[in-house]
């Protein structure tokens, strides 16, 4: 049957409904922020009489004291295994934050003709084709200039890691997860409702089993987006790795997370600071992490392959 | 017995109006009409996939429009069956009863009995996707007979399903709605497949439910030309109809001249099936309803012999094969009878070539 779906029964209506309320009026706060943004900033369209350079960025070089710590046993410093730990740790909150936001909405966008599903698509599918580093620009204009965002203190934050994170892994995730459900016949949730089942048994027992494999694989490649993520961290939240300890809080030292970049702002730093072999080790580990976890991906995911 | 009054869906380009039908306890019904004729969608409006615009579904007297599908107590067959992939043959089966949460103990003889009368108790632990058509046609059946629903909805069940098996499962069909005294409402597009099954068949045309009757009874009263169409009539000749003392008599095309016992007048078209012209071999015969024709084409069918003819209008016979005294090569010319009785009338202004 072409042409548009009619009016489905009150329950499924209630979802929908809620769903698309949620994802507008995200849309709505983004292109609103947006406008004030650019209106209150119009003057710098046009500036005055020269660019300001800074000085300072002539002034640094590495020392021999960098150099001599990293080149040879970097698994012996403690700065290394925070970065591990560091990327783990935010990956993995990552991973599961945007597993809570996105495998409802990926059900929603894959279950019900949610109104301006292209704008949606257009969104997600963006973030993940863009440079990552113009995401984290976004986000700090987001986050440093709009009026409540600015209060949440993100920006240059440890927890902007997973901020930026997010936003990257959420996008991947949410392309593996909808093509999860769509491979599963909607008509299994329908035959199950008429034999009794309610809707999240339906869900619970016939849509999950069948999607598993695919939003196994989503959440792998979720981890993985945001366990490499660089560009986007690297402007949102800088380097962790030459501020003052006193500067982190006593839980993040607790945890070791603290004076550490993740892996991926770590390789390019050392290198950039002279260390290329300490780099270079730790472009191999990425490496050896993302191998890992397609592997994974199809040994987990079996016949479901998101690509 | 299902009463369905006053039903509107919009679907934007496609409109589903006034569906007014019941269907009576232990009836076996076949809703068909041509692809796009709006059948899945009061399957899926009783389902509860869709609501109604407007009207009404009742079940035994109670209003189901507003329940949830899980309250309606309705079985529902999909065309591609859709039994769970995750669960096997027997978890498929013991889904309904497993969700109203009933002990295990009752549970277990349940599916046992429903599988063995289905014929698929050695499939227990297999699962659908290592399963044949027509196995899965009965699992799918199992799993929605055994919560005993008040009427079970077939969805094109047998279009999957290869020639030579179809009619062997319709007739499986059919053995199992006489067996549980169920309530049946099977959708499909083929009138041979409705006449395997129904007990009464509902044609829908372009969102709109346009004769429901016996099998008989809508060959012998078609409501419209569609309907002649569908139901296979293949002869329709333009004509002027005059009243007469038994009926009219129509003018047709070249001076032809035939009868009919249904009263009309004015412009219209006549319609008779292939198998009521009678081919009279040997004999001269003229007079109203009697014209000759020349053979223009013969081809023989299983259990007849189609027979096409050239004259003053194109006529295609059906005659059974191996009638005594019936033999006819193309470019004979015969002589042909259509009986008074067997010559619909229908309004002209219907006669544009609508798509069957």
């Amino acid at each position: 049957m072409s042409g548009k779906l009619p009016e489905r029964s009150p329950l499924l209506r209630r979802h929908a409904a809620v769903v698309t309320a949620v994802v507008y009026s995200a849309v709505v706060f983004l292109v609103l922020g947006a406008c004030w943004l650019f209106a209150s900033n119009v003057d710098q369209l046009f500036p005055g009489e020269q660019f300001i350079q800074s000085a300072a960025m002539d002034e640094w070089r590495p020392t021999d004291e960098h150099l001599h710590v990293f080149a040879g046993g970097f698994w012996r410093v403690g700065a290394f295994w925070r970065s591990v730990n560091l990327t783990v740790v935010t990956a993995t909150i990552t991973m599961l934050i945007a597993a809570a936001v996105g495998i409802p909405a990926a059900y929603a966008l894959s279950r019900y003709k949610v109104p301006g599903r292209s704008i949606i698509d257009v969104l997600f599918s963006s973030v993940i084709v863009l440079p990552t580093a113009s995401v984290g620009l976004c986000l700090v204009i987001l986050m440093q200039h709009t009026p409540v965002l600015k209060e949440l203190h993100l920006v240059y934050s440890l927890p902007g890691i997973v901020a930026v994170q997010l936003v990257v892994a959420t996008a991947m995730g949410i392309s593996a997860w909808k093509a999860a459900f769509d491979g599963v016949n909607e008509r299994f949730e329908h035959v199950a409702r008429s034999l009794g089942s309610g809707p999240w048994r339906a869900f619970r027992t016939v849509t999950l089993p069948c999607a598993k494999p695919g939003l196994i694989a989503g959440l792998i490649l979720a981890w993985t987006r945001a366990a490499a993520e660089f560009g986007g961290v690297l402007i949102f939240c800088s380097t962790f790795a030459e501020r003052p300890e006193a500067s982190f809080s006593p839980m993040t030292r607790l945890l070791h997370l603290h004076q550490a970049d993740p892996l991926a702002v770590s390789m390019w730093s050392q290198i950039e600071y002279g260390n290329v072999e300490y780099g270079t080790a730790i472009g191999f580990m990425l490496v050896f992490i993302s191998a890992a976890s397609v592997y994974a991906i199809h040994r987990l995911g079996g016949k479901t392959y998101v690509w | 017995m299902i009463e369905l009054s006053d039903i509107n869906i919009d679907l934007g380009e496609f409109h589903l109006r006034d569906i007014d039908l019941t269907i009576n306890d232990g009836e076996y019904m076949v809703m068909l009409g041509p692809t796009g004729a709006g059948k899945t969608v009061i399957v899926e409006c009783l389902v509860g996939i869709y609501r109604p615009a407007t009207g009404s579904m009742r079940v035994d007297g109670v209003e189901i429009t507003s329940l949830y599908p899980e309250e309606r107590n309705i079985g529902y067959v999909p065309q591609d069956y859709a039994l769970f992939p995750n669960m096997t043959v027997r978890q498929n089966v013991a889904y309904g009863l497993v969700a109203r949460k009933l002990p295990r103990h009752e549970i277990d003889p349940k599916v046992q009995a429903t599988m063995e009368s289905l014929g698929v108790d050695h499939l227990h632990y297999r699962l659908p996707l290592n399963l044949s058509g027509g196995e899965r046609q009965r699992v799918a059946l199992g799993r929605a007979l055994i919560t005993q629903p008040r009427v079970l909805l077939l969805d094109e069940p047998l279009s999957a399903l290869d020639e030579n098996l179809r009619a062997d499962l319709a007739a499986e069909l059919l053995r199992i709605q006489r067996r549980v005294s169920g309530t049946f409402l099977h959708v499909c597009h083929s009138f041979e497949e409705a006449a395997d099954v129904a007990d009464r068949i509902a044609i829908m045309n372009d969102g709109r439910l346009v004769q429901v009757g016996s099998i008989a009874e809508v060959l012998a009263q078609p409501a419209s030309l569609f309907v002649a169409r569908f139901t296979r009539t293949r002869n329709f000749i333009e004509g002027t109809a005059q009243p007469s003392a038994d009926g009219c008599r129509v003018t047709g095309p070249n001076g032809l001249e035939l009868h009919s016992t249904h009263r009309a007048q004015g412009p219209v078209t006549a319609a008779v099936r292939p198998e009521e012209i009678e081919i009279l071999n040997g004999v001269a015969a003229s007079g109203p309803g009697v014209l000759r024709a020349k053979v223009a084409a013969v081809r023989a069918k299983p259990t007849y012999t189609e027979v096409s003819f050239e004259g003053s209008v194109p006529l295609v016979v059906h005659e059974r094969t191996g009638r005594a005294g019936f033999h006819a090569n193309c470019g004979d010319e015969l002589c042909l009878r259509i009986p008074p009785d067997a010559l619909k009338i229908f309004p002209a202004e219907e006669s544009e070539p609508d798509g069957r």
